[in-house]
């Protein structure tokens, strides 16, 4: 009988639907839904079967020995516990999600790293009032008008003015 | 006024460097490299001080030291005046200029001809012009500049807000991330669960398996002596039957009628009493 009661682990199914991200709530929703219904199943069915009555069978049924035998191999009897398939396939799906989430959250630190550098530029920048338009072009280098392509005043295609 | 429309040309071209600006003290150093080794000091937001327009008060200033400064104030008041000499009107430098165009006058120098008239009209005109619409004209210039200033800050108000708003947005999305082990929790609780439905519906299973099995005997039983009952009960019957013989059956209809008589007479005695 052991590990028969797996240790459920309580859930916290409010906390679990914060985290969800919007594009993901359906899926959130048919999985509770799923859930619920099976924790009601195992709730509805109780712990053990309702034990036999052998005394009274033994008094009622004529054939001599039969309940006796019948008692003796029911004592015996063992129940096979269904055997669980899905619980590796879990644990390696939930390794796979940690390797993605790692590289996911990995590349998110670089992206805010690069956000960071913008807006630490942002906040360095000297006021515009007080920029040269040579200081504008550093800045800001698609400000910077190209004079080799287009060599002549106003150095851009008109249509840009 | 005049230069402020200075600042409009220098804005509007591309000024390399501070020289081109029209009265910016160059702080900077014009021949070392082009590299520029500090940050350009902003620019001042007004011109040098002048007086009527074109002397610059620095000659003033210059000027009191050698030609000394009469104090012109238009109330008597005692010496006292000469420590508030800011309020009123030093007129050395202005005798100084007065002599001085005397003197060109008087002495030819300078000579008027009708250019003088011209000169004069047209100075005029100048002037009134100025005087009328030099203020609007540098308000609507310092305009134009604000625009630019104002778009150029817009710019980058938005960009700073959308930065700060993206990192927001990846930081929460990594505390989401974090809660994915909730997900596995629950899987694996689902299977747990439906493992420990099923073991239970085998025990149940059995268990009345058993209970119909032995209730079938039962029940067996009690058909069969149900069975036995009812056939013994049909063979009593007709075996007693059976035995009746004529004999048996005259004497005890005879019997009958003779009872029915007696009975019949007790109870019309019995009705008639």
């Amino acid at each position: 009988m052991a590990g028969r009661r797996a240790a459920l682990k309580a859930i916290d199914w409010t906390a679990f639907a914060e985290r969800v991200p919007p594009n993901q709530r359906t899926m959130f929703n048919n999985l509770k839904t799923r859930s619920d219904a099976i924790a009601a199943k195992l709730t509805s069915l109780p712990e053990k079967p309702p034990a036999i009555d052998w005394s009274y069978y033994r008094s009622v049924v004529a054939k001599a020995g039969m309940v006796d035998e019948f008692e003796k191999k029911f004592s015996a009897l063992k129940v096979p516990e269904p055997v669980d398939t899905q619980t590796a396939i879990i644990n390696a799906q939930e390794e796979e999600a940690n390797k993605t989430a790692t590289a996911y959250i990995e590349a998110s630190k670089a992206r805010i790293a690069q956000y960071e550098k913008q807006l630490e530029k942002f906040k360095n920048m000297i006021p515009f009032d007080q920029m040269t338009i040579e200081d504008l072009n550093d800045t800001f280098p698609e400000t910077k008008l190209d004079k080799e392509k287009h060599p002549y005043w106003p150095h851009k295609p008109i249509a840009d003015l | 006024m005049l230069s402020r429309l200075v600042f409009v040309s220098a804005s509007a071209l591309k000024s390399s460097g501070p020289i081109g600006a029209g009265v910016v003290h160059a702080s900077r150093c014009l021949h070392t490299s082009s590299q520029s080794l500090a940050p350009v000091p902003p620019l001042p937001e007004k011109g040098g001080k002048v007086r009527h327009g074109f002397i610059p008060e620095e000659l003033f200033q210059l000027l009191y030291p050698k030609t000394g400064v009469t104090v012109f104030s238009l109330n008597q008041l005692d010496s006292s005046t000469s420590l508030f000499c800011k309020d009123y009107l030093k007129t050395g430098p202005y005798m100084l200029g007065a002599g001085l165009l005397l003197y060109m006058l008087s002495k030819e120098i300078y000579v008027i001809n009708h250019e003088t008239f011209a000169a004069a009209s047209i100075g005029a005109v100048i002037i009134y012009g100025v005087k009328k619409f030099g203020p609007s004209v540098g308000a609507f210039a310092d305009k134009l500049n604000e625009e630019k200033v104002a778009k150029a800050q817009e710019v980058k108000d938005v960009a700073m807000s959308s930065l700060v708003q993206a990192t927001e947005d990846e930081k929460k999305e990594q505390w989401r991330v974090e809660g994915r082990a909730m997900l596995f929790d629950a899987k694996r609780n689902n299977v747990a669960m439906l493992l420990e439905t099923n073991y239970r519906e085998r025990l149940h299973m059995v268990t009345n398996e058993v209970k119909r099995r032995l209730d079938y005997q039962i029940a067996l039983q009690d058909l069969n002596r149900r069975l036995e009952q009812e056939h013994m009960i049909n063979w009593v019957e007709k075996s007693v039957i059976s035995s009746i013989t004529p004999q048996q059956e005259k004497e005890s209809i005879a019997k009958c009628i003779t009872d029915l008589k007696v009975l019949a007479k007790a109870t019309q005695a019995k009705a008639t009493a």
